[in-house]
């Protein structure tokens, strides 16, 4: 077992912030996780190993981009144990799934529409534009530094027992936290807008009613809903430009 | 000067949303209030970003999905707004920047095909790790000058469709928001079923629209 020194695992950890930087149909971030673990694979291996040691991390591998750390972390210490590559190769595969599935229902689900209507109700409630956008961008990134910090971390302690410590974090209770807040936060920026639209005469009343409907037919048809709204929409700019033309 | 300044920072922000970081300094709400600031009225490129985050709130950017590109859209949307005050610029811009999204999302999906002929071969029998960075590190340049094209196309094209048409918009001040405020009512629908719909999630759905009809009210 060998242990990898400090400045190769921050160097790791910070090339992990663009994992995605070659985001591609072939091989996903297969070539973004080959760079970011190419530090401590220069501190393994020489010369052909090296060579043939990068060639086998740029395959195709996927992973939600805060939680590609813990693979990462894992796969270094896999590596640093001297491990066997088919064994990495079925680690890799047997966890990219379940990194992507729960950091999209934490990270994408939950955790930023929660944060983003921090900043939205904040903006309602009479916040400064500045402060607005810090008290969403503040809770934000604490968050998912930590998640990034907790899974490189996890993944180098534990190798390929990280399983393991996956379910037992839990994540999935913590996305369900979070989602009850985000609904809490959801329902006072939708009081705020009704608010806003039927402050004064009976124009803006018409407005509220119709958020009214918008609001039920999200409600019912989620993303389908965008199919007519779309069209009304376009039939908006279109009667615009007929009557510019006129 | 302007256009220049705002490609480069629909550039900046594009990179954020998917290939640097993903700090989400890319979200609306923040793009708007950068590129009002660096188009000289913060309050109004802000108010755009509200706009738009209200409509993008539902769009993530989940795996190889094809989703709107908040970023681009919405400093395109801001530094027109921003450029031409008055309601029909408001509408026409934000509305411009909606679509602009949709075609920056095109060309995310475009740049990824790119990617793959970019990024390194795991099917070659050796990879030296030059060929790694270099790769790598020309996909994350690609991304940065997709997003200035897209951002300075953007705000080139809105700004001669909003010189030309916004005198010809027909509603005020308050009904143009209240008719993008309506729109806006389709995302928080969406969002709430994605959060577990309202048959579940009644209870607390309602103690925040109280507490938000209250504050609306009283604030």
């Amino acid at each position: 077992m060998t242990e990898i020194s400090l400045s190769t695992r921050l160097s790791t950890f910070l090339r992990s912030f663009i994992i995605q930087g070659s985001w591609n149909y072939r091989t996903m971030i297969g070539g973004g996780f080959a760079f970011a673990i190419l530090p401590v694979l220069r501190e393994l291996f020489e010369g052909p190993r090296l060579d043939e040691a990068v060639r086998r991390h740029a395959e195709h591998f996927n992973a939600h981009p805060y939680l590609a750390g813990l693979a990462l972390g894992a796969t270094a210490r896999l590596e640093a144990d001297g491990a066997e590559p088919e064994l990495m190769l079925r680690f890799k595969s047997a966890i990219k799934g379940p990194l992507g599935g729960m950091g999209d229902a934490l990270m994408w689900a939950a955790w930023l529409p929660t944060t983003v209507l921090i900043g939205l109700v904040a903006h309602f409630a009479g916040a400064s534009p500045w402060m607005c956008v810090l008290l969403f961008l503040i809770p934000y990134n604490a968050g998912h530094v930590a998640l990034r910090l907790w899974g490189f971390g996890t993944g180098l302690r534990w190798g390929h027992d990280v399983g393991r410590v996956l379910r037992g974090a839990a994540l999935g209770n913590l996305a369900e936290l979070v989602s009850r807040g985000g609904v809490v936060l959801l329902g006072m920026l939708a009081g705020f807008l009704c608010v806003a639209g039927a402050r004064g005469g009976p124009i803006e009343l018409l407005w509220t009613t119709l958020m009214a409907v918008a609001f039920t037919a999200g409600l019912i048809l989620g993303e389908r809903a965008w199919r007519p709204a779309a069209l009304l929409a376009v039939g908006t700019v279109v009667c615009v430009l007929m009557v510019a033309a006129r | 000067m302007t256009l220049l300044n705002a490609s480069l920072l629909g550039g900046a922000l594009a990179l954020d949303a998917t290939t640097v970081g993903q700090f989400m300094i890319s979200r609306p709400l923040v793009a708007g209030l950068l590129s009002g600031w660096l188009a000289g009225d913060p309050v109004s490129g802000f108010l755009v970003g509200v706009v738009l985050e209200i409509y993008l709130l539902v769009a993530f950017p989940v795996g190889g999905a094809r989703f709107p590109e908040g970023a681009t859209a919405t400093v395109v949307a801001a530094t027109t707004v921003v450029a031409h005050p008055g309601p029909g610029a408001f509408a026409l811009g934000v509305g411009f920047g909606l679509m602009w999204g949709q075609l920056g999302g095109w060309t995310i999906n475009a740049m990824r095909t790119l990617n793959g002929w970019v990024a390194p071969d795991p099917a070659a029998p050796l990879l030296p790790p030059a060929r790694v960075v270099c790769g790598h590190l020309l996909a994350v340049l690609l991304d940065f000058v997709r997003g200035v094209l897209v951002t300075g196309t953007g705000v080139w094209v809105a700004g001669l469709v909003v010189a030309r048409f916004s005198g010809n918009w027909p509603l005020g001040e308050e009904d143009t928001v209240g008719l993008f405020l309506v729109g806006a009512a389709v995302s928080v629908g969406i969002l709430l079923r994605s959060f577990g719909g309202l048959a579940r999630r009644r209870v607390i759905f309602l103690g925040g629209l109280i507490v938000g009809v209250a504050g609306g009210i009283f604030l």
